[in-house]
């Protein structure tokens, strides 16, 4: 009797642990595509034009997907401004963002990127702004200090919505629309790589839109995560306790693909830093050195740390 | 052999001279061990008598821990316990490696079967492949796939089903093998004259007789007749799918996936999967998948065709290759009794009507 007990009780106990949740990709819940522009934080300031305001109702509604053949190709696009800004012409814009792109010897997916997008943000009829923030030193790559730096430069000039965006993702579905949302968005959880599953509920990292007064409330990122990994867990602690949850739209809207790229060597102190992560939230935007460089290119805005 | 069996702990056993010995002094008081050393030291030749002794001692001496005393195991069975992780460990370091290793093995496996069919037809060693490769996929997807974080609980779930099923199907066929040998041999007992019954066949590997033989499959280790034929193909459905599911599964976490239609995903990019150890385990882990479930798939159509056509697996083997070619439809079948009872025959069954044969005989 006692032996069968115990013998259940280890096959239980193995079933647990074989089909335990947190070991899968989970299921999570979302904002349905219909209610979607309900989210979107517009900025409907009276404006004296006599042109209309932009309306986003069919890039929302839009179920298109894009093949990733064609993303290589070459997009056919209006030239920005100098420094990679765009503004719709025939209506007003009512979403201004700036999409900041952390970015360190991808020249080639830096193209693809740069190409692509703007063909893909001038069809949203937004008011955006390519920042591309390269790290100039022979330390291991700092995402989360880069993005500081570029988000940093954009609240500067008055953006209120912030996208930070990795080089390598590449938005496939037009209905993916480029403005933040009430709360901060995880946009890419349907992503190629991940067999379009989300690997785990707090990810928070690849791509993420977020209002400049949020960002700026949890002191932005940590600046002390160097190498691949751990910076986007941190965010999310500083977010959750700032009590500002994120969360996602439907995956329809959210498919990416990721561009092939050899893997970076892992941060082994990303625990250890994660650990302290409430503790260290001083150290982010507000210790910012400001030692920076901008360059005005054809197609975007160049940010060189030193 | 002892009264005392019970009282044997799981690592101790009565060794060829009836004396209590525990695995773990396997090395210990080897007589013959002694004087093999002692004679290599002092460079003399080791005897005949020397060398069989202590062959016979390593073999004795080769157990595995059981509850009631330690069992002995046999060299050729507890091969591909070794050799699979080996392969695996070895395939995964790059793509030479990887086909090195799986040529090497299959290369092995071919010259080893004639040999092992030939002189030791008893082996598990066929069996013991299938078990192992099982565990083995079972745990490399479980543990090393699954923590990617790549697979939804519903998927892992489903194909434990599978595997489930094709564990529970190649028990049930090795059951239904030995209980129908058991029947013959009670009849065998009331009724001499059974071995001209027609129907029953000898299989020289089992060492019984037979009902209506189809063929002797050695990965099972067991014989495969009317009894179980159904469940032999079971089993083999089962296998083909969950190696195909785990195979896409996997392939499609350390690959680069596009979507095929819908919600099937298929890899288009496998180039970075042995820049870690992990990734390469997985990906060689799915190579082995689809090859096996490959081989198996040919062996359920070839079955799938005997039933149909009505011909036993022994009988095709004995048909001329022009036979083989117009699939047997130009020689006298004499098992044949149309498609659909062909396959009512394996599929339903009933061991009462078959004894109220025999004794009509």
């Amino acid at each position: 009797m006692l032996t069968t007990c115990i013998q259940l009780l280890c096959l239980t106990a193995l079933f647990v642990a074989v089909y335990f949740p947190a070991r899968h990709a989970r299921h999570y819940e979302y904002v349905a595509q219909e209610n979607v522009l309900k989210e979107i934080v517009l900025n409907n300031h009276p404006h004296f034009s006599n042109k209309p305001n932009c309306t986003y109702e069919d890039i929302v509604s839009s179920s298109h997907v894009i093949q990733v053949s064609d993303i290589t190709k070459q997009q056919n696009y209006i030239a920005p401004l100098f420094g990679g800004e765009f503004i719709p012409k025939h209506c007003v814009p009512l979403i201004k963002t700036a999409i900041v792109v952390p970015y360190r010897n991808r020249t080639e997916q830096l193209n693809i990127f740069v190409n692509y997008m703007h063909k893909f943000l001038q069809q949203q009829q937004i008011h955006y702004k390519l920042i591309v923030v390269e790290q100039n030193d022979t330390l291991p790559f700092n995402r989360a200090k880069m993005i500081n730096i570029g988000a940093q430069l954009a609240m500067d000039s008055n953006y209120t919505c912030l996208i930070l965006h990795d080089v390598d993702l590449i938005p496939l579905t037009k209905g993916n629309l480029y403005g933040c949302s009430k709360r901060p968005r995880h946009m890419s959880s349907s992503l190629d790589t991940f067999r379009y599953n989300l690997p785990y509920l707090k990810l928070f990292g690849g791509a993420v839109a977020i209002l400049s007064d949020q960002y700026e409330n949890v002191n932005g990122m940590s600046n002390s995560f160097y190498g691949w990994g751990g910076e986007d867990d941190d965010f999310y602690n500083r977010l959750e306790a700032k009590n500002i949850l994120p969360y996602r739209f439907a995956p329809e809207i959210s498919k990416y693909t990721m561009l092939m790229h050899k893997k970076q060597p892992k941060n082994d102190r990303r625990f250890e830093n994660l650990k302290w992560s409430l503790e260290n939230i001083y150290n982010g935007l507000s210790k910012l050195s400001r030692k920076y460089s901008v360059r005005l290119e054809n197609l975007y805005t160049k940010v060189i740390s030193t | 052999m002892n009264n005392e069996d019970a009282d044997l702990c799981c690592c101790e056993y009565y060794d060829i001279f009836n004396e209590r010995n525990h695995i773990l002094a396997c090395f210990c008081n080897c007589v013959d061990l002694d004087e093999a050393v002692d004679n290599i030291v002092r460079g003399r030749k080791v005897s005949e008598q020397n060398r069989n002794g202590l062959i016979n001692t390593m073999f004795d001496r080769l157990r595995v821990p059981w509850t009631g005393g330690a069992r002995p195991v046999a060299f050729d069975s507890i091969l591909p316990v070794f050799i699979l992780p080996i392969m695996f460990a070895i395939a995964s370091n790059s793509l030479w490696w990887t086909v090195f290793a799986f040529s090497t093995v299959a290369m092995f496996l071919l010259l080893i079967f004639n040999f092992f069919v030939r002189t030791i037809p008893k082996t598990k060693f066929f069996l013991v492949w299938t078990i192992t490769s099982t565990i083995l996929l079972y745990f490399i997807f479980e543990f090393v796939v699954i923590p990617f974080l790549e697979i939804l609980v519903e998927e892992n779930i489903a194909l434990s089903i599978l595997i489930f099923g094709f564990v529970m199907c190649l028990y049930l066929t090795k059951l239904k093998a030995n209980q129908s040998t058991i029947v013959c041999q009670n009849e065998r007992e009331q009724n001499l004259l059974l071995k001209n019954v027609e129907g029953f066949y000898a299989c020289n590997i089992c060492e019984t007789k037979v009902p209506d033989k189809d063929h002797h499959c050695v990965w099972f280790d067991c014989c495969i007749s009317r009894h179980n034929q159904c469940l032999f193909m079971l089993s083999l459905f089962f296998a083909v799918t969950a190696l195909l599911y785990s195979s896409n599964l996997t392939l499609t976490s350390v690959c680069h996936p596009f979507e095929f239609i819908k919600t099937i995903l298929l890899p288009d990019d496998c180039s970075d999967v042995y820049y870690q150890f992990e990734l390469g385990l997985a990906f060689v882990s799915a190579i082995y998948s689809i090859m096996v479930a490959l081989l198996l798939l040919l062996v359920l159509m070839q079955q799938m065709l005997l039933v149909s056509l009505g011909i036993p697996q022994k009988e095709w083997h004995k048909l001329p290759f022009c036979s083989k070619l117009c699939l047997g439809l130009n020689t006298p079948r004499p098992y044949n009794r149309g498609l659909i009872k062909n396959w009512l025959r394996i599929t339903c069954y009933k061991q009462q009507k078959y004894t109220s044969i025999n004794r009509n005989v």
